[in-house]
C-alpha cells in the first residue's frame, strides 16, 4: 500500500508539473506585427514637432500621450519631415498633412517640395501632392504655415521666395489648384467659409476669398491698424471660436474676428496692469487656446526691444471675451513654446522648456504634473494639441 | 545642447547686464581689451598716427555679443570655418538677406548690417546666436530673421550666417 501511495503521489506530481513546464516556454512571436493608432487621437495626446535644428533634413514629429508616466506609455509613434516641415491635422479624414522639401542628393541637387499625406492610424505616408513651384516658406515651425479651409476640402501652404504667396491644394483630389499672390503679407489665418487672411508689412490685414476651384473670388485689404515699427503684432495668434487674438510685442491683444468673409478688427486691450508692467509675450510658439475658448500666453518680465523671443517664465490665461486674467501659472523651468490639449474637462498645458524637454501642467490650476523627457527629441520647437 | 546653452546664456547675460554691476565691469573689461588690441599701450607703437584715424571694428566675431550680430539668428560663420564677412569653404552666400541696424561701440555709429546665410550644407551647429533687436514678424521680411534666407542659392540647406556692413544708418 505504501508503495502504491507513493506511485499515486508521483503520478499526481507529474500531471501537475508537466503542464506547468510546458506553459513556461515562450511561444514563438509572430513576425511582422506593426502597431496602429486610433483614427481620432485621444484628447490628451500631443504632437511634438522637432525641427532637428542641427540637421534639418531629418525633422520629425512625435505623437505623445501627455497623461502617461512612462516613456513606453508616452511615446505612441512618429513621422518624419524634411527641411523644416510644416503640418496640419485633418479631422474630416484621418490624415496629417506635411509640407516638406527634399533634394535629390541630400543637401544638394534638384529641389522637390511636396505635401506628404500621412495616415493618422498607421503614421505611414499614403499619398503626396507635388507643390510645383518649390517655394514654400522655410521658417521656424509655425502653426499658420499650412492650413485647412472649406471643411477640409482645400489646403493652403504659405510660400516665400522671397515673393510671398499661398499655394491652394484640392486635398481630396490631391491636386495643386492655384498659387495666390500675397503682396507683402504673411502667413495664413482661415477666414470665412473659404478664405484666408494674412498680416501685412504696413500694419494691415489682407483677405482672400476663393471659389470651390481654388480661384480668387475676392480680395480686400484693410486700412493699417497697427504700427509695425512701434509695436508689431506677432504673426502667432491664439484662435478661439473663430476669433484670432493677436498679441503685440508690448503685451496688448488685438482681437480679429475671422468668422465672416471680411475680418473685423476689434478693440485693442492690454494683458498687463500696474502690477505687471514690463511683462511681455515671448518665445517661439507663444499663444494658444483651449477647447473652452480660454487663451494662454507665454510671458516674461523686463521685456524690451529684442525680447520677443525670450523664454517665458509664466503662462497667463485669459477669458478673451471679458478680458479678465484668470490665472498666472509660474513655470518650473522657463519655456520657449506652449500648447493646450483639446480636452474640455481637464485641458493640459504643455511647454517646451529651455532644456528641450516637455513639461506638463494642469491648465486650470497650473499644477505641475510631469516632464516628458528622453523621448529622442533635440529641438521640439512646436507643440500641438492632437486632433 | 548648444542651442539650450546659448539660449539660457544669452537670457542670463541680458538679465545680468541690466541688473548688476557685473554688466558694467564686463563692458569696461571689454573696452579695455579692445583698446589693447587696437591701440597697443607701448608709446613707440602710437607713433603710427594713421591707425588712429581708421574706423575701428573690434570685438570677438565668434562671440554672440559682437556688435554686428544685434539682429542675427543662426550659427556664426566665424565658428564654422568662415568669418563675420565670409562664408565657410564649399558653401554659397545668399544674395538675398534680412538686415539689422547695429551700433558699433568703437565709433558710436549705427550701421546697416546685412545678414547673409551661407548655404548648401547642413547646419554648422557651432555658436548658435539669437539676438532680436529690431527683428519683426514674417510679414516684414526684410527685418525678419525667422526665415531661412538661403534664397537665390543652388540649395536652400542652411549652414551659417555672416554679418556684412552695408553702410551707415541715416540716424543713430
Amino acid at each position: 500500500m505504501k508503495s502504491d501511495q507513493l506511485t499515486r503521489y508521483f503520478l499526481i506530481l507529474v500531471f501537475v508539473l508537466v503542464p506547468v513546464t510546458v506553459s513556461a516556454e515562450l511561444k514563438p512571436d509572430r513576425m511582422g506585427d506593426v502597431k496602429t493608432l486610433p483614427e481620432q487621437y485621444p484628447s490628451q495626446w500631443i504632437l511634438v514637432h522637432d525641427v532637428a535644428f542641427n540637421h534639418m533634413f531629418d525633422g520629425k514629429t512625435i505623437v505623445m500621450d501627455a497623461t502617461a508616466d512612462t516613456i513606453a506609455d508616452q511615446f505612441k509613434g512618429m513621422f518624419n519631415s524634411s527641411l523644416v516641415g510644416q503640418l496640419a491635422q485633418g479631422t474630416v479624414r484621418p490624415e496629417i498633412y506635411v509640407a516638406e522639401t527634399f533634394y535629390s542628393r541630400g543637401t544638394r541637387g534638384t529641389r522637390t517640395d511636396v505635401l506628404t499625406i500621412y495616415d493618422k492610424s498607421t503614421l505611414s505616408p499614403i499619398d503626396e501632392v507635388d507643390l510645383g513651384n518649390n517655394s514654400r516658406a522655410l521658417t521656424l515651425p509655425l502653426k499658420y504655415a499650412v492650413q485647412l479651409i472649406d471643411d477640409e476640402k482645400l489646403l493652403l501652404v504659405y510660400n516665400f521666395s522671397p515673393a510671398m504667396s499661398v499655394s491652394v491644394v484640392d486635398i481630396r483630389q490631391r491636386e495643386l489648384l492655384n498659387v495666390v499672390a500675397l503682396p507683402g503679407c504673411a502667413p495664413i489665418y482661415p477666414t470665412g467659409q473659404r478664405g484666408f487672411s494674412a498680416l501685412c508689412g504696413e500694419g494691415a490685414i489682407f483677405t482672400v476669398q476663393l471659389d470651390a476651384d481654388g480661384q480668387v473670388k475676392s480680395t480686400v485689404r484693410s486700412e493699417a491698424f497697427f504700427d509695425v515699427d512701434a509695436d508689431p503684432l506677432f504673426a502667432k495668434p491664439a484662435i478661439a471660436n473663430g476669433i484670432g487674438y493677436f498679441p503685440s510685442y508690448a503685451g496688448d491683444i488685438v482681437p480679429i474676428d475671422l468668422r465672416d468673409d471680411k475680418p473685423i478688427v476689434g478693440e485693442r486691450w492690454s494683458m498687463t496692469d500696474d502690477e505687471t508692467a514690463g511683462w511681455r509675450p515671448g518665445g517661439v510658439a507663444i499663444a494658444d487656446a483651449d477647447a473652452n475658448g480660454i487663451i494662454y500666453m507665454l510671458m516674461h518680465p523686463g521685456g524690451g526691444d529684442g525680447s520677443h523671443s525670450n523664454p517665458g517664465l509664466e503662462v497667463w490665461a485669459f477669458d478673451p471675451v471679458s478680458k479678465e486674467r484668470l490665472a498666472r501659472h509660474e513655470l518650473k523651468l522657463p519655456a520657449i513654446s506652449m500648447a493646450l490639449t483639446r480636452d474640455t474637462e481637464n485641458p493640459l498645458l504643455v511647454v517646451t522648456n529651455v532644456e528641450m524637454q516637455i513639461d506638463v501642467y494642469a491648465a486650470k490650476s497650473g499644477e505641475f504634473l510631469r516632464t516628458l523627457a528622453d523621448f529622442g527629441g533635440e529641438t521640439p520647437l512646436l507643440l500641438l494639441g492632437a486632433k | 545642447m548648444n542651442w539650450i546653452d546659448k539660449l539660457v546664456e544669452k537670457h542670463s547675460r541680458d538679465v545680468a547686464q541690466r541688473t548688476s554691476r557685473r554688466g558694467f565691469f564686463g563692458k569696461l573689461a571689454g573696452v579695455l581689451t579692445a583698446s589693447a588690441v587696437a591701440l597697443p599701450l607701448l608709446p613707440v607703437a602710437r607713433g603710427g598716427g594713421h591707425q588712429a584715424a581708421m574706423p575701428k571694428d573690434t570685438g570677438d566675431p565668434t562671440s554672440c555679443d559682437y556688435w554686428r550680430y544685434c539682429a542675427i539668428d543662426g550659427f556664426l560663420c566665424s565658428c564654422c570655418g568662415g568669418s563675420q564677412n565670409s562664408c565657410p569653404p564649399g558653401t554659397q552666400m545668399s544674395p538675398i538677406t534680412w538686415i539689422g541696424t547695429c551700433l558699433n561701440p568703437d565709433d558710436d555709429t549705427s550701421y546697416i548690417i546685412s545678414y547673409n546665410d551661407c548655404c548648401g550644407k547642413s547646419s554648422c551647429g557651432a555658436c548658435l546666436c539669437m539676438r532680436e533687436e529690431g527683428d519683426r514678424p514674417l510679414y516684414r521680411p526684410q527685418l525678419s530673421n525667422d526665415y531661412n534666407w538661403c534664397l537665390g542659392t543652388d540649395s536652400q540647406a542652411y549652414h551659417c550666417t555672416v554679418a556684412l556692413v552695408l553702410g551707415t544708418a541715416l540716424d543713430k
